[in-house]
Parts: structure tokens; C-alpha cells; sequence
């Protein structure tokens, strides 16, 4: 959609994009974006590495650069600090709307349409299978998980002796604590898989 | 002054000492806290959006019920449980979806309070700065408020997104020195630990850095990952950068527990990873 010169092909657009990410919650001030850049000044992402600019991924993604915006690495490299949000003039709500894209993205990853190369949601989706499964975030399991899922078993020894450091100073728990009235947890997350 | 107790998860493991010295400051200084019962974990940064508020809300109806405002030391946690809140009193589409999915009819009736707040507004410095035992005079300190516990303001709304101080006066009430400190409001990269180490030790690099400039003995937090990041993670910035930081990273109920006088056990100071004992003085 976009060749090597940066031109953007017009006839590939997907002009309904906006909407699909105004319809999610977080994403609903969108349309409201002048490209005023303040976010960008606000970017301690950007600070680091030019190529991660959220007044860029805005404007794709209302343009309609659907598969660009959701396949990019920046959207999984958000750190959710706000400065954006909380200078944005439009108040577009950049954080929560990166969080936005970032649902949809993983939607269609799920359905093979668009490809993620970022570990994050992968984590992620450790994270918040401990919450289904018992409320509470289970640290050990989630870190155990998360790491091997990330970066394999090597990368999982490399922390083995941090872990002793960690039990020892009675930092984590060998039990899972769980949330008794755990058929409302269910629910919640039921009810929003139906959306 | 009475309030339902969120500790959130990462108080009952990996953050352990911030509970401790959460439960003997607030004792002291006549805070009391009964835990929310049968709370469960806010989504903190790595649930969707509406599930986030969603399993936040579900913990503000168990406080509405038990008739109590909610106080949160994690800024993780208070900024999803007050941005639940929100969303609720803003009504619109996320009230409605968040309502559905939790089953209640739930209209914000309770207030979210972070710790650090309740200790400098409603405490107040002259009362803290009172109960003072062992002034922490001569000690040098940089306040490091990191991202959430001050943004989004319209959320968090106890303290300026832009000149924060909070923490600045809380420490010179304690007769600390105060650093004036550049990456006081600067995002650690803790969320990026995942998707981007090489970003995340960075960040959390940069401002390690200038606080071991400034000559401070230690640095003051109020939030779990931060901390996280720079007490647990400073090993593996100094190998990375090949420097030599060695800066206790006291939260800030620990700092205000050592001027109170409250023992190294009672506030978890052995379970920092940077030793904390140049700072101990009983």
C-alpha cells in the first residue's frame, strides 16, 4: 500500500478503518486528530527511535492503511506513560487508543489476517489467562509462562538463580491466591467476548 | 479515617514490602484499612481496555457495598480503578458496556484514593512532619513520580501533571533533602520489558543515571513497577552500561517509616534488591 518512495496507494485505502477503531472502546475520539504533532514531542518512544511516531500511525490510520497500522511494531511499543494523552489538544486519548488498535490488531493476528511480530500480546494473554483462571494475577506461574512463551526455556534459565533470589526473600507466592466468588470473573469475561 | 484496602497484586508478591510499610505508616499516622474483600486484580497493564475497566469496576460495587472509599498504593491499580470510575460518571458507551459485563448498575458512588494523596492532603505534611521520630536530616533524595501516579491528571487529579510535588514536600517534611530532579516525571519503559528490554533498561537507565549524578542516596517511588525496574533491574543496567550505580530504591512509605522511627522488618527494607542498609539509622 505504501511503495518504496513512501507513497501511499490510494486505491488500497480502507476508508472504513476509522470507524472500525472508532467503535472500540478507547478509540472513539480518533476523527478528532488535527496533526498537530504534540504527541510526538511527548513520545519518550520517539526520543529513543524516530520510526515510532503515534502522529504517524494516527494519520495511516485515518487514511485507511489498515494492514500497515496493524502489523507496525509501535502499537505494541506504547509504554502507556500518557504524556501524549495528557497534553493531546483534541483530547484523542492516545493511550487508550493505542490499546484500541492494539485489541483489533490482535483480532485479526487471531484470524490470520494481519501478522504480529511483537512478544507482547503473547505475555499478555499469559497475564490474563492467571486472572480467568483465578482472579488475581498468579506472578510466579505468569512470569514462568510469560518468559517461555517469549523467549524459551533458555530464557527462562537465565532467571533461574533471580528466582531464588525472589523466593528467598519471600517476595513470591508458591500458591495462587483466588478470588472466591470466582463464577463473576467468569461472567465479565464472558460478556465481553460476546461483544 | 477509614478506608477499604485495595493492595492489588503486586503488593501480596513481588512488591511485599510496599504492603508492609503501607500497613505500619498508615497505623501510625491513624489510617485505617480493612482489606476490600474478595477483591481481584484490576487488568493492570496488560488486559484490554474494556476488560481492564470492567474487572476494576467490579472491585469499586464491593467497596460501594461495604460503604467505604477505596485507598490504592499501586499507581497501576489506582489508575485503572479511577479510570473505571471515570468512565462510569462520564456515563455513554463504556458505562453501559462496563455495567453489562459486571452485572451491577454500578453509578461511581465511591471515591478512589491513591496512598500518597491520602498521606499529604488529607494527613497533611504538618501532622506527618509531627509524628517525625528520627529526622532524616542530611539524607539526600530524589522523588521519582513515574507516569501514572500523576497521569492522566483528569483522573488522577491529586497532583499537576506538569510541576508535580507531592512527593518533593512529603520528603523535605520528613527532613530529607529533596534533589531537584529532571526524570522526575519520565516514564520507566516497564511496560516495554516484553515487547522491548532494549527500550525499557534504557529508560529506566537515564534516570538511574542522573539521580547517581545528583549524588542522591536513594530514590523515592510509589508504584511497583517503577520500582521493579529500577531496584530489581539496576543489576542489569549496570552490567549493560558497564556502570556502577549501587541506589537503594525506598518506596515512599519505607522512607516515611525510617523517620517514624518503624523497625527494618516491619517495612520489608531486607526485601529491596539494592541493599537499603546505608540508609538505615536505628
Amino acid at each position: 500500500m505504501m511503495d518504496k518512495f513512501g507513497i501511499v496507494d490510494a486505491s488500497n485505502l480502507d476508508p472504513n478503518f476509522k470507524y472500525a477503531i472508532s467503535n472500540q472502546l478507547g478509540g472513539e475520539n480518533i476523527k478528532r486528530c488535527f496533526q498537530c504533532g504534540t504527541c510526538v514531542a511527548s513520545c519518550p518512544i520517539w526520543e529513543i527511535d524516530e520510526r515510532f511516531n503515534p502522529r504517524k500511525i494516527i494519520r495511516m490510520a485515518l487514511l485507511g492503511m489498515r494492514e500497515e497500522v496493524l502489523s507496525s511494531d509501535f502499537i505494541w511499543l506504547c509504554s502507556k506513560c500518557y504524556a501524549c494523552y495528557e497534553r493531546c489538544p483534541q483530547d484523542v486519548k492516545i493511550t487508550e487508543l493505542m490499546g484500541a488498535i492494539a485489541s483489533i490488531a490482535e483480532r485479526e493476528g487471531k484470524e490470520g489476517n494481519v501478522v504480529i511480530k511483537s512478544k507482547k500480546p503473547i505475555f499478555d494473554k499469559a497475564f490474563t489467562n492467571s486472572i480467568r483462571k483465578y482472579g488475581r494475577n498468579f506472578e510466579m506461574k505468569t512470569i514462568i509462562n510469560g518468559v517461555l512463551a517469549t523467549k524459551g526455556i533458555k530464557g527462562l534459565l537465565s532467571y533461574t538463580s533471580d528466582g531464588f533470589t525472589i523466593l528467598k526473600k519471600g517476595k513470591l507466592g508458591l500458591r495462587p491466591e483466588k478470588v472466591k466468588e470466582m463464577s463473576q470473573i467468569e461472567g465479565i469475561f464472558k460478556a465481553l467476548e460476546e461483544k | 479515617m477509614n478506608f477499604a484496602y485495595y493492595p492489588g497484586c503486586y503488593l501480596h508478591a513481588s512488591a511485599r514490602e510496599y504492603d508492609m510499610s503501607t500497613m505500619a505508616v498508615c497505623k501510625v499516622l491513624g489510617i485505617g484499612l480493612s482489606e476490600l474483600e474478595d477483591w481481584n486484580c484490576c487488568g493492570a497493564l496488560e488486559a484490554s481496555n474494556p476488560l481492564t475497566l470492567s474487572l476494576s469496576a467490579r472491585n469499586l460495587v464491593i467497596a460501594k457495598k461495604e460503604g467505604l472509599d477505596v485507598l490504592v498504593p499501586c499507581s497501576i491499580c489506582f489508575n485503572n480503578l479511577s479510570r473505571a470510575n471515570s468512565a462510569i460518571r462520564e456515563g455513554g458507551i463504556a458505562k453501559t458496556v462496563i455495567n453489562e459485563a459486571i452485572g451491577e448498575s454500578y453509578q461511581g458512588e465511591v471515591e478512589v484514593r491513591h496512598l500518597l494523596d491520602v498521606i499529604v492532603n488529607d494527613i497533611g505534611l504538618e501532622k506527618l512532619s509531627k509524628e517525625v521520630k528520627v529526622p532524616l536530616k542530611g539524607l539526600k533524595s530524589v522523588p521519582y513520580y513515574g507516569c501514572l501516579t500523576i497521569r492522566p491528571s483528569k483522573v488522577s487529579k491529586f497532583d499537576d501533571p506538569d510541576t508535580p510535588r507531592s512527593l518533593d514536600d512529603m520528603i523535605k517534611a520528613l527532613g530529607a533533602d529533596c534533589l531537584p530532579f529532571k526524570h522526575k516525571k519520565d516514564c520507566c519503559g516497564g511496560n516495554l520489558l516484553m515487547s522491548s528490554e532494549e527500550f525499557s533498561l534504557k529508560m529506566t537507565g537515564d534516570i538511574l543515571s542522573e539521580a547517581k549524578e545528583l549524588g542522591a542516596d536513594c530514590v523515592t517511588v510509589a508504584c511497583p513497577l517503577c520500582h521493579a525496574m529500577l531496584d530489581y533491574q539496576q543489576s542489569k543496567i549496570e552490567s549493560k552500561y558497564d556502570i556502577a550505580i549501587d541506589l537503594p530504591i525506598l518506596y515512599f512509605t519505607q522512607l516515611i517509616g525510617l523517620a517514624l522511627g518503624l523497625g527494618e522488618k516491619e517495612l520489608g527494607l531486607d526485601k529491596n534488591f539494592v541493599s537499603t542498609i546505608k540508609l538505615r539509622r536505628e
